[in-house]
């Protein structure tokens, strides 16, 4: 797999900071994945050096999160949540991680990161930041953006996103990045310097660009259909987990009206009395601990949201290849019309209607050394597009070269965090139908009792 | 079952069945095999077979009085037939087959009744009669009637709402089955009830409808006695015993009747959970077909979730035919029994209202008139009997529910059980095909 030959400008030098993530969430272990394979990608070359260079390994962690109120950009009072930062350098040899930089920051910021990322590195797939306000909500969870439970998935979300920008063997090496994990104050002026804002891509340019191309590479049509139907089913998959999270909840909840009946009903009886009582104990468990059990769940719906917004982070590549496809084409269109009105000139005869030919026709004829003239310009423009087509030819190779290394890397990537969602999810239910295997066998035995 | 060829039949009459081995197996069912049986030595009269006399065989006043003589009796049987095991049971009824009927008129299940018994009070040792609910239900009244002192168990309940429920289908003929072979059991295991008249001709008529038309009274005398028992009397106070009675069937209709509204609210969330379950399956199963490698592991979740949805409906039939029906069975027992309670009351208050008249007459005879000293017995064996039964009652209710609760656990667990293999059946195919360059450290617990 190769690899962009790092911006000096946007990079770091030396190159990396060989990241060794840290993750509450459950991909951790994918992470390290991730770190492990960046590593041993980035033995090749010239970047062998560098990564001998810096042995130190860094962990990133957003470890807090905190309510504040301050101004706005309107001078207007305003609640919102800042995230700490937490980053650790560890030493090779001992293992021992000490504490190099910690700052504040809050989900706006996070944004702009990403927002300048997407500009600067259009072929690779950009993770993803957590969801800006709680959707796919079951009845219990708060739509809330201030609930607590809410703020701590986002918290693990935005750790997760660090840490997957931290092991990417090219996005780990911005600049921009190595600034937003140390630098806390002017860090917004120092992005919005760089002026990737006006860099960016115009969404109008990049509509038109998707309904007019004519020959974008077949591979990113298909992942454009991919990421298209990807983003459908795992919504799908999301909208129906929420309502069986929901009725899920029903059924062990009403379980608990039997806990109170049955001592109710043990208050008149003799012999079975004892035995009703401590059922109904059992069926206050059972209904408790539903709990925990969609707690645990949240954990999987959140790796699925992010591969549902991966699929958007996938349709952005190609969006920007069919918009560098199309400029393409135009620059070629462009070429081919000037080359036939230079050799329209030359020759004398007009094949295609053009406004000159009516004028003149009109007018009357230029004189030959007006003709001499525009013949000239035209060649020079003609000069000038050919180099420009040629490396514009070169930039969409590389560009599709690049970006399709970016997307092996990241299918590989899904495939396994996917597995491993799976997996848990798994693992979550086994641990449910053991957990009501017990009550209900404490249950009986208590009615055995009676 | 039900549904098959419509036949239109009324009781097949008795005939013994060589397949079913006799409880109480032993040379006296190979006599009885073929239906030429010879007559018990205890009956008078000698009978044809499959008829069945009105005049019982042992002669005398029937069983079931509850005149005081026969009381000391009635204990004796108490006592013995209080060892429910089949070494000292003489007397098995079953309930099964269901058969539905198609006529002009109407269409209706029947259901068959398998009796087998060494009672001298059955001819032959082994009947088989068909049966319908309207037969059950004319039982019932028949032993209201004519054993007002004792708690008649309940009836399923007589009227389904058409269109909600199919009266037909094969899950309400069977829990109906159940609930009738249950009502007859309790019949069978009552010392004073499994002897009623009306009890045994329903096991052995061939057929009922000539009793029933012609409406024979065999009332026994307490019978008669306590259907003329006006209601005109009131009681004072409920002595302490009944009146404790009363209230604790008033408690626990009510804690039944909240366990009903409960159980059935969680089959209503239960169904509610496998419908969004159905709908939540094949989402993985689509998804799978837009992947590669994750395309099998997708599929495998897609079908384990679809084993949880079927193990979940198993669950919620099986509440629904087994558990609720029964809740509701008790509440119509307590419901009746307490009709029994006030019935009791009536009797009190008539013998009392008696007494005090005769102590306003001022008569110088101390000799109770002999119709106070009537009501006397008949207040005294009705307190005698439906303590007797209470206490059978409670008993049986114990046994009932502690079998009820543990059912009702046992579901959950298997249903449980279910899930679990299937979950634990496909964590090995979600490993698998990891790629060597990677390996992926199972989070398994």
């Amino acid at each position: 797999m190769e690899q962009a030959p790092p911006d000096p400008e946007r990079q770091l030098q030396p190159a990396p900071l060989e990241p060794l993530g840290r993750s509450d969430a459950g991909l951790g272990v994918a992470v390290d994945e991730e770190a492990e394979g960046a590593r041993e990608e980035g033995s090749g070359g010239d970047t062998m050096t560098h990564n001998n260079f810096w042995l130190k390994k860094i962990e990133i962690s957003v470890s807090e999160a905190e309510k504040r109120t301050g101004r706005n950009a309107m001078n207007m009072q305003e609640t919102y949540t800042a995230y700490l930062i937490e980053t650790r350098s560890v030493e090779h040899t001992d293992g021992q991680s000490v504490l190099t930089d910690s700052l504040w920051r809050r989900y706006s910021e996070f944004e702009l990161l990403r927002n300048y990322l997407l500009v600067y590195y259009p072929h690779i797939v950009v993770p993803p930041l957590p969801e800006k306000r709680a959707e796919f909500v079951w009845h219990k969870l708060s739509a809330d953006n201030m609930d607590p439970d809410f703020v701590e998935r986002r918290r693990i979300g935005l750790e997760n996103f660090l840490l997957r920008i931290a092991s990417h063997p090219i996005l780990c090496r911005d600049k921009i990045f190595y600034l937003f994990l140390t630098q806390e104050g002017n860090w917004k002026e120092t992005v919005n310097e760089t002026g990737f804002q006006l860099k960016a891509d115009s969404r109008l340019k990049a509509l038109n660009a998707t309904f007019r191309v004519k020959n974008p590479d077949k591979r990113f049509t298909d992942l454009k259909h991919y990421s298209d139907e990807l983003q459908s089913v795992i919504s799908h998959l999301l909208r129906v987990r929420a309502r069986v999270a929901d009725r899920l909840y029903g059924v062990y909840k009403v379980h608990g009206n039997y806990g109170r009946v049955f001592s109710e009903w043990s208050a008149i009886e003799k012999e079975m009395g004892d035995g009703l009582q401590s059922a109904g104990h059992h069926m206050d468990v059972y209904a408790s601990s539903i709990d925990d059990i969609l707690e645990d769940e949240e954990h999987y719906a959140d790796q699925l949201k992010e591969y549902l917004f991966y699929a958007e982070a996938l349709r952005a590549v190609c969006r920007k290849h069919e918009l560098m496809q199309y400029d393409l084409e135009i620059a070629a269109q462009d070429l081919a019309s000037k080359k036939q009105q230079c050799e329209e000139l030359a020759t004398g005869t007009v094949r295609t209607f053009s406004l000159k030919g009516m004028t003149t026709k009109l007018f009357g004829q230029e004189t030959p050394e007006q003709r001499e003239a525009r013949i000239k310009v035209l060649e020079e423009q003609i000069n000038e597009g050919e180099q420009q087509l040629k490396s514009k030819n070169l930039e969409g190779r590389e560009f599709v070269k690049n970006a399709w290394a970016d997307i092996e890397r990241f299918k590989e990537q899904k495939n396994r965090d996917l597995k491993e969602a799976l997996i848990s999810y798994a693992v979550m239910q086994i641990s449910m139908c053991k957990k009501g295997i017990q009550v209900w066998t404490n249950a009986k035995e208590c009615f055995s009792k009676m | 079952m039900a549904g098959g060829p419509p036949k239109a039949l009324p009781s097949t009459g008795p005939h013994s069945l060589r397949d079913m081995p006799h409880p109480l197996a032993g040379s006296s069912s190979e006599e009885a095999v073929g239906g030429d049986s010879t007559p018990s030595p205890d009956l008078l009269m000698a009978r044809s077979f499959g008829d069945k006399d009105l005049i019982l065989p042992n002669g005398g006043t029937p069983a079931g009085t509850s005149s005081p003589a026969s009381s000391s009796s009635l204990l004796n049987r108490l006592q013995l037939d209080d060892d429910i095991d089949g070494e000292t049971r003489d007397l098995f009824v079953v309930v099964d087959d269901p058969k539905k009927h198609v006529c002009t008129m109407e269409t209706y299940i029947t259901y068959r009744i398998t009796t087998k018994s060494t009672r001298v009070e059955f001819d032959l040792p082994e009947y088989s009669v068909r049966r319908r609910y309207q037969d059950f239900d004319w039982l019932r009244s028949k032993l209201e009637e004519s054993q007002p002192t004792h708690l008649i168990p309940p009836l399923p309940e007589k009227f389904v709402v058409k269109g909600v429920v199919d009266r037909f289908s094969e899950e309400f003929v069977e829990t109906r089955r159940k609930a009738l072979d249950k009502f007859l059991k309790r019949i069978t295991d009552h010392p004073v009830l499994s002897f009623n008249e009306y009890f045994n001709i329903f096991l052995t008529a061939k057929d009922l409808n000539i009793y029933k038309k012609q409406g024979i009274a065999l009332l026994t005398r307490m019978g008669e006695s306590v259907k003329h028992v006006t209601g005109g009397y009131k009681l004072r106070t409920r002595p302490l015993e009944f009146a404790a009675i009363g209230d604790y069937l008033d408690t626990f209709a009510l804690k039944l009747g909240t366990i009903d509204r409960i159980a059935q609210r969680i089959i209503k969330e239960e169904i509610e959970y496998l419908v969004e379950l159905r709908e939540y399956g094949p989402v993985y199963s689509t998804w799978s077909t837009l992947e590669g490698e994750l395309a099998e592991p997708l599929e495998g979740v897609s079908a384990c979730i679809g084993n949880c949805s079927t193990a979940l409906e198993e669950l919620t039939d099986d509440m629904t035919e087994d558990f609720l029906p029964v809740l509701r069975e008790y509440i119509l027992y307590s419901d009746s029994m307490k009709s029994v309670l006030k019935k009791r009351d009536q009797v009190q208050a008539e013998y009392e209202a008696k007494l005090e008249a005769v102590a306003l007459r001022k008569e110088d005879r101390p000799k109770v008139p002999a119709d106070v000293e009537k009501c006397q017995d008949r207040m005294e064996c009705f307190n005698a009997d439906l303590k007797a039964d209470m206490e059978r009652w409670q008993n049986n209710k114990r046994q009932d529910f502690r079998q009820l609760l543990m059912g009702m656990a046992d579901k959950n667990i298997q249903y449980y059980e279910k899930c679990l293999m299937a979950w634990e059946s496909i964590i090995p195919l979600l490993q698998e095909k990891q790629e060597a360059k990677f390996p992926v450290t199972a989070v398994l617990s």
